[in-house]
């Protein structure tokens, strides 16, 4: 009914303009999906308000990110998983001294920090389904987050380190800022899409369609494999419009123009526009001519 | 037109109304006709219904699927209507030879040669004066064109903006400390002043990585570079001058986004794989009595892709 | 001249033909038009299909035309740096260029903007496409042969005009992923021996980025470089029209005639409703499919960078070339040649080009067939030239591929160092390959009496006495296509006087036309 009073409105109105002027006069209306963010003024970095702890930052001095110590009261939980499911290559003691028998150096993970080990084991990558891959690769998770917890808690409690478990408000965070950020840091391994890429020899940077925020902060903070740590170089707030970014825009991208040809950018559509465009109007002009 | 005259007339057959040439090509032309007529129909009214979404403001895919399904089938009905409706031939045209004679040739020939050669022969001063002025105004012209363009390069390949002293700032303007970045950090630095410059951005953007706790030495001759494990090289690719912007830090390779050249970080950047021919050029650094980065000189060598006055 | 003259003069001027006849004798009596006029809309246009490819390439290039002219009312050529509060709220608050800032506004605050858009982008990328095809057809079949190779000269070089201005296009929106690719463009003039930093200096008005590119870029791409495609485009059609078309042998085609359909109506009907639909898919292709995301992208700044950036489709063999070819530079006597880059991406397309300008000279010179060619070869007809042509674009589709080595390497989950590795193997050993495989294919096909058409199926059959016969099985309908002799197009001359209505049986006669 009102898509009706509508179409009559409207041409009412193409009547008493003339329809050129109308068509013409319209051309500033917004177009397309509107777009919302919420808005503050991103802090700038400051390293006075860091704070350090062992030559380890345990705070930005601002609130964009809680960082949270997993409860020592999970540790001896957390030492009987570790036993179980990591020990064969990290070694008892978790300092990278596998049991006997086993050959090869793994990382040593004491001092690492609970945002590492929950990163690793909340990605699925650990337990590693290959532990010779050059690069373990995002899988379902094989322990719970309570588990991945008490892991941390009880590698924690041998050396306490940082950074701890980042919690994020995204709430508040810029996502304008995010995206500048993001093409500065990011795009050049995860493209500026986010769908992540080959990197040398046989790494890869993995996509970020699909990662939840706590795990992107965390890979910022502590840089898994390959991957930049972002310290002292951003801010808590910086951080959290990164997160911002990733889990809205990157994981949900409005594509207002149509389909969006899986982010491979040129590639994509140079295969659409031949197998698609050149080969449709090929057929079809098999069809306006003749085959003799 | 005047060569119609001289042409063969075209000839041109008389058809019978009733001449299979003349008859449509399908087989149930009404059955077409009727197929024909919704296509077009259908185009009329998705170009209508184009219309009516864009007065309603309608997303961009609305607009298309209605702007290209009417032109779509508006075609495919006039197509159709060309091809199973119309006569069906099929008809001949006659090709003529486009040569002309050769009396019409030499003619044409002898016209040049002749009144040519006649006129330049006989005033070979005035034609070579001409001929001399036109090809000088030709060279002459050539010199503003170009050199209007732009200023010539001089030096400015060979320099950045990087000084003895120059504060290591990132793209906010903020300086960098000692003490910010972790090992396997990586972060993009100018000289202070220009982080907000087109020439800043494009010339004198460096990767700076801290590699380490202790100073470190990526070459001999570089004792000095690399103190407490911050080394910065330029981030313009020696292939192509694209930013170096990948870094991967347990490989210990900066990676050219672009054309993929790889550099070694811990051996001075030298490219061990991918198209750069260059190691990608090292800034000297140190750090302050207040603990900021900041570079003891220029780049030693131009930095980014190769060019012919570098030696 | 009195009036009564004047008043005979256009009875006879048509006017038996009512408001048309009128005005097309006004017309003639001024310019002359009838004979010409009749003589074109008698114009055969052979029927085969593959003839209909380079009318795609002209009507993408009209529906360049007419959208970019659209974007042209919005987009500003201008460096300078504007902070960004439009309708797309990421970008909220980012300094950008008035480029930049003018296209993301084009695609959201101009209604239809981002259909205009995507639609001049889809046809680009279906302008060079089909260029290519059409090319391709032309020189498998042998149509560029004397007379006409200067049109083949003038394809040639609208292909690559099309294929810079394309370059040209992509950079204008000074998005994250062009400005990259303008930044690779300075480094490749650069690499121009002995003159190149001036080349670049005075392209770009100073070292790089400058502040005019944007502008020299927007002036070129929408008024120097489609000015001469437009002229040339004429001329090709002129040529086309002056020399008629080639065609496929076949019963009653000659290389003295031309067999199809007349330009009108036949002609005009089916080219007209092609170009609707060319522009149909264009636009639904706009509609349905997202190209050039620049939103997604961000402003240009030259110290960021995305990976997996690519080039559009038809630049992508240079930018493969540029990856695979190995790091060689020349050093010495106090310079630099950058060999890296000005093989890969000055010489070899120079090369690649300059083949395509000479070939007709070539082959006239290997063949020594200096002849008329007016009907067509099939590719099989000459093994070693389409086993040529086959090399070639094995070559450049190898090249191609190898410009997204690292999306193969991703997808497949191999390292990137060894898909490098391979794609250089393959680059290098792909016209060797394709050669000898297409000549082997084409020879054969040739000499198979009877190829490509419909075999007759056989009945067999056993006699009682066990004896196995083979008889060819009676023919399907569809089977036997009537071809009629092909005939002049027929003129219609009223001898009686005409009665105002169609009138089919009486009034009209047809009669020759001397």
């Amino acid at each position: 009914m009102n898509t009706l009073r509508h179409l009559a409105r409207y041409a009412l109105a193409a009547a008493a303009i003339g329809a050129p002027l109308a068509w013409a006069l319209p051309a500033h209306a917004a177009n397309g999906p509107v777009y919302q963010t919420s808005r503050h003024n991103a802090g700038t970095p400051n390293s006075d308000v860091v704070t350090k702890k062992n030559g380890q930052i345990t705070s930005y001095g601002d609130s964009a990110i809680t960082y949270n110590v997993p409860s020592p009261a999970l540790a001896a939980l957390g030492q009987a998983l570790y036993l179980q499911n990591c020990a064969s290559c990290h070694g008892t003691e978790a300092n990278g001294v596998p049991a006997a028998g086993t050959t090869g150096a793994f990382p040593n993970l004491v001092g690492l920090g609970p945002a590492t080990i929950d990163f690793w084991i909340e990605s699925g990558r650990m337990p590693a389904a290959d532990p010779r891959a050059v690069q373990a690769p995002r899988r379902l998770p094989r322990l719970t987050h309570d588990q991945a917890l008490a892991i941390a808690a009880w590698i924690n409690s041998l050396s306490p380190s940082y950074p701890a478990i980042p919690t994020v408000n995204v709430k508040s965070a810029n996502v304008a800022q995010g995206a500048a950020l993001f093409a500065l840091n990011c795009a050049a391994c995860h493209t500026i899409e986010g769908d992540g890429d080959a990197l040398a020899r046989s790494t890869f940077a993995p996509s970020l369609r699909n990662i939840p925020a706590t795990q992107v902060a965390e890979a910022i903070r502590t840089g898994p494999g390959n991957m930049p740590r972002f310290t002292g170089n951003l801010s808590d707030y910086q951080v959290a419009d990164i997160v911002k970014y990733v889990t809205t825009e990157i994981q949900h991208p409005r594509n207002p123009g149509g389909l969006g040809l899986g982010g491979l950018g040129p590639v994509a559509e140079g295969f659409v526009a031949l197998l698609v465009g050149v080969a449709v109007l090929a057929l079809v002009g098999f069809w306006v001519g003749e085959r003799q | 037109m005047s060569d119609h005259e001289h042409r063969t007339p075209v000839s041109l057959s008389g058809l019978a109304a009733d001449d299979p040439h003349l008859a449509p090509a399908a087989r149930n032309p009404l059955l077409v006709e009727r197929v024909i007529a919704l296509s077009l129909l259908l185009g009329l009214v998705l170009v209508v219904g184009f219309g009516v979404a864009y007065w309603m403001n309608a997303a961009p895919w609305t607009l298309g699927a209605t702007m290209g399904g009417g032109l779509f089938f508006l075609g495919t009905g006039l197509v159709a209507w060309g091809k199973y409706l119309m006569p069906k031939g099929p008809f001949v045209e006659e090709r003529h030879r486009l040569a002309n004679s050769e009396a019409d040739r030499d003619a044409f020939a002898a016209a040049i040669v002749e009144r040519g050669g006649s006129v330049v022969k006989r005033r070979k001063v005035l034609g070579g004066l001409l001929g001399g002025g036109l090809g000088a105004f030709g060279v002459v012209a050539l010199f503003p064109l170009l050199r209007s363009l732009g200023p010539l390069p001089k030096g400015t390949l060979f320099h950045t903006d990087w000084r003895a002293g120059s504060y290591a700032v990132d793209q906010t303007g903020r300086r960098v400390h000692v003490d910010d970045l972790a090992v396997g950090s990586i972060v993009t630095v100018f000289p202070e002043g220009t982080e907000n410059t087109d020439r800043g951005q494009a010339v004198d953007q460096t990767v700076l990585i801290r590699i380490s706790n202790q100073n470190y030495v990526t070459q001999k001759g570089r004792e000095s570079w690399g103190p407490m494990g911050y080394i910065a090289y330029s981030k313009l690719c020696t292939h192509l001058g694209c930013p170096v912007g990948l870094y991967e830090q347990q490989l210990q390779l900066l990676v050219c986004p672009c054309h993929q050249s790889m550099f070694n970080v811990t051996n001075g950047a030298i490219p061990n794989f991918g198209p750069a021919p260059r190691p990608l050029p090292q800034l000297p650094l140190y750090v302050d009595a207040m603990g900021y980065i900041r570079s003891q000189s220029d780049y030693h060598e131009p930095v980014g892709p190769g060019f012919w006055e570098r030696s | 001249m009195s009036d009564t003259i004047t008043k005979r003069q256009r009875q006879r001027a048509g006017g038996r033909y009512g408001a048309v006849g009128r005005a097309l004798g006004e017309l003639d009596d001024r310019l002359g038009v009838a004979r010409g006029g009749r003589t074109f809309l008698d114009k055969i246009f052979p029927d085969h299909w593959s003839f209909m490819l380079g009318e795609i390439a002209l009507y993408s290039f009209v529906i360049l035309l007419a959208t970019g002219v659209f974007l042209s009312l919005y987009y500003v050529p201008s460096s300078t740096i504007v902070t960004y509060h439009g309708s797309y709220l990421p970008l909220d608050g980012m300094p950008m260029t008035q480029a930049y800032q003018s296209s993301v506004n084009l695609s959201f605050a101009v209604r239809a903007g981002l259909l205009m858009r995507q639609m001049h982008h889809w046809a680009a990328d279906i302008f060079i496409g089909s260029m290519v095809v059409h090319m391709a057809r032309v020189f498998f079949t042998g149509a560029f042969r004397k007379p006409r190779e200067l049109n083949w000269t003038i394809g040639v070089t609208l292909l690559t005009l099309a294929i810079v201005n394309g370059f040209l296009g992509y950079s204008l929106p000074d998005d994250l992923v062009s400005g990259t690719g303008i930044r690779i463009a300075y480094s490749i003039i650069l690499s121009v021996p002995l003159v190149g930093t001036y080349l670049a200096f005075w392209v770009f008005g100073g070292n790089y980025p400058g502040t005019v590119i944007l502008q020299r870029f927007f002036i070129l791409h929408v008024l120097v470089v489609p000015g001469i495609m437009l002229a040339l485009v004429t001329f090709h059609l002129i040529l086309l029209v002056r020399q008629k078309h080639t065609q496929f042998p076949g019963e009653g085609r000659t290389e003295d005639n031309v067999v199809g359909s007349p330009m009108f109506p036949v002609f005009m009907a089916k080219t007209t409703g092609f170009l609707f639909i060319v522009a149909g898919v264009t636009a639904a292709m706009g509609a349905f499919f997202q190209i050039n995301p620049i939103w997604q992208f961000g402003p240009y700044d030259a110290a960021r960078i995305s990976y997996a950036v690519q080039p559009d489709w038809y630049m992508g063999f240079l930018d493969g070339a540029l990856r695979i070819f190995p790091a060689w530079q020349f050093h010495g006597f106090g310079h630099t040649i950058p060999l890296e880059v000005t093989i890969p991406a000055v010489i070899f397309p120079g090369l690649v080009f300059g083949l395509a300008y000479a070939w007709p000279a070539l082959e006239r010179r290997v063949t020594g067939d200096h002849a008329m060619h007016n009907l067509l070869d099939r590719p099989s007809d000459r093994p070693k030239r389409t086993a040529a042509g086959v090399a070639v674009l094995a070559l450049i589709s190898m090249l191609f591929i190898a410009s997204s080595t690292d999306v193969i390497a991703n997808y497949f989950k191999v390292s990137l160092n060894t898909v490098l590795w391979t794609m250089r193997i393959l680059v290098l050993i792909s016209p060797f390959v394709a050669y000898p495989i297409a000549y082997k294919i084409a020879k054969e096909l040739h000499e198979t009496k009877g190829g490509g058409r419909r075999k007759v199926t056989n009945v067999v059959t056993r006699t009682e006495s066990g004896e196995y016969v083979a008889v060819p099985a009676p023919a399907y309908v569809d089977d036997v296509r009537e071809e009629l002799e092909p005939t002049p197009v027929p003129v219609f001359i009223e001898e009686t006087e005409p009665t105002g209505e169609d009138d089919a049986s009486g009034g009209v006669r047809v009669v020759e036309r001397d």
